[in-house]
């Protein structure tokens, strides 16, 4: 398929990234995104705050400062109680006031299921765009929030998750990711991109590939949801972690050494999940300190990239 | 044999059927039909996590998950050979801080004394739960901390209750274990050969 263009679109689809990004002059650029879901919580208000943190976090993710969004909205009016659809928008609108972002518009449409999200749009300096296929030999990798949000909300629908679990969750999903991209903006970062729907793993192999590097993953030290480990061996596994799994099985090699929980885990589908940075070895160290120090407190160095030409990533 | 059809059911419906069917009848075969790879690998990996042998059949796009459990594992090769699957698995759930009823200071001697002689039992003792009255001996200033400290060190799984712990604030003061959910409780007792309650 040829997807039409101009000179001025910095990142589009040929090289799918993120966040679509077209420059405006010398020192401006736009950046758009969409994202929508069907609800990932029972409460509508706090899938309304996760719908939108999710749909933010790929600006973030691109390095840029969103401003305007629009609601996107599918639901069974003549079905269901008006309240619910009233309380998924709140929890939308709140999050976006957080985000210091303006809703400006939307279209809502009739639909069997309820879907909701948004579409956002940033501003960017053209020189500063984060894309993730830009790493680096040497640097390490960075993760700014635990896995195990896709494992978690299965064994929610299962019933088996308490309710204090429920809640840590889903505050999890509803956190911006504004803070660790202001953060991250002060240090020497190469790529970076944002752990949603393929997995940590998933979202690596996008950055490895075509990169000519390779990458070495220290499993014992990428922050997890420990409940989400319980739930792994117990085979509460969401059918999209054995998709993302297949999809790049040939890419990764784990030592015998990685627990088959953990291996899920990694290949867990996340909704709004954390940021996963290529920073400079020499500032990883202080870049984890500063995240940490500024309220981020599960953010870890997981990993490095290593000069190795095959586009690998191994797992120990 | 227990036959369980879970073909067109999405993740977790298919896990959540066969747990049901083991609670009620206890078998020792289940044969869980799916149609899909996800619910193939959650099926066989549930029943693993529940002590059973797993194979696999296919036929077409459906795939029969079949789960043995036997007392005495015979020669099959165990993807995790555990060296303590000779040993019996003891859980012990303390849900006081004293033994018994009566006098409060003996109650309390009395429950000391059995932590301390608890190491009798060997790598049979696999787990040490607290719930209700029975976390506040997690907590700091408890008499049996330094003992509790050194059966954890020593490889002893201590489960302390999350939920207790926070009907009576002591969140932050627990010195040793692992904050745990009824869930945790609850497979804890299923996977164990001896539950000692107190």
């Amino acid at each position: 398929m040829v997807f039409p263009s101009d000179e001025n679109v910095i990142v589009g689809l040929e090289r799918a990234d993120d966040a679509g990004v077209y420059q405006i002059s010398d020192d401006l650029a736009l950046i758009q995104t969409v994202d929508f879901f069907t609800p990932i919580v029972d409460d509508p208000y706090w899938f309304g705050q996760i719908a939108a943190a999710n749909a933010l976090s790929d600006v973030y993710a691109m390095g840029g400062k969103p401003k305007t969004a629009m609601n996107l909205v599918a639901f069974p009016a003549t079905q269901m109680d008006l309240t619910i659809l009233r309380q998924i928008i709140l929890g939308g609108i709140d999050k976006l006031k957080e985000a210091e972002v303006v809703l400006i518009g939307g279209h809502s449409v009739e639909d069997k299921e309820i879907k909701y999200g948004l579409s956002v749009t940033g501003f960017i300096h053209p020189a500063r765009v984060l894309a993730k296929k830009n790493l680096r030999t040497g640097d390490r990798l960075v993760l700014t929030k635990p896995l195990g949000t896709g494992i978690v909300t299965t064994a929610i629908k299962a019933n088996m998750a308490p309710a204090e679990l429920t809640d840590k969750v889903t505050r999890l999903m509803a956190l911006l990711n504004r803070d660790a991209a202001g953060i991250m903006a002060d240090f020497n970062i190469s790529a970076c991109t944002d752990v949603t729907g393929f997995g940590l793993l998933g979202h690596l192999a996008e950055m490895v590939c075509g990169s000519g590097m390779s990458v070495r993953i220290d499993s014992g030290q990428v922050p997890v949801i420990a409940e989400a480990l319980q739930f792994a061996s117990m085979g509460l596994i969401p059918a999209g972690a054995h998709k993302n799994r297949e999809f790049r099985e040939e890419m990764i090699a784990f030592a015998k050494t990685v627990p088959r929980a953990l291996q899920d885990v990694l290949f867990d589908p996340q909704t709004s999940g954390g940021l996963l940075i290529s920073v400079s070895e020499n500032q990883a160290d202080a870049l984890v300190a500063t995240l940490k120090d500024q309220g981020i407190g599960d953010a870890a160095q997981i990993g490095e990239i290593v000069r190795s030409p095959n586009e690998k990533i191994r797992v120990v | 044999m227990k036959e369980i059809d879970a073909r067109g059911l999405a993740c977790p419906a298919p896990v959540l059927q066969t747990k049901a069917a083991l609670q009620q009848g206890h078998p020792n075969r289940v044969r869980v039909v799916v149609d899909n790879a996800a619910s193939q690998q959650n099926v066989q990996r549930f029943l693993e996590s529940q002590g059973f042998l797993t194979a696999l059949e296919q036929d077409g796009v459906d795939c029969a998950v079949i789960g043995s459990y036997d007392a005495a594992p015979s020669a099959q090769p165990q993807p995790e050979p555990a060296p303590s699957t000779a040993a019996k698995k003891i859980m012990v759930m303390c849900a006081a801080d004293r033994i018994g009823n009566g006098d409060d200071v003996l109650g309390l001697k009395l429950m000391i004394n059995f932590l301390r002689t608890l190491k009798e039992m060997g790598d049979e003792l696999w787990r040490l739960v607290f719930v209700n009255n029975g976390v506040k001996l997690t907590i700091e200033g408890s008499e049996v901390l330094e003992d509790l400290k050194a059966y954890e060190a020593a490889g002893l799984n201590i489960l302390v209750c999350g939920t207790c712990l926070e009907h009576f604030k002591l969140l932050e003061k627990k010195q040793v274990g692992e904050t745990t959910n009824m869930l945790d409780i609850v497979t804890a007792m299923q996977l164990s050969d001896k539950v000692i309650n107190l």
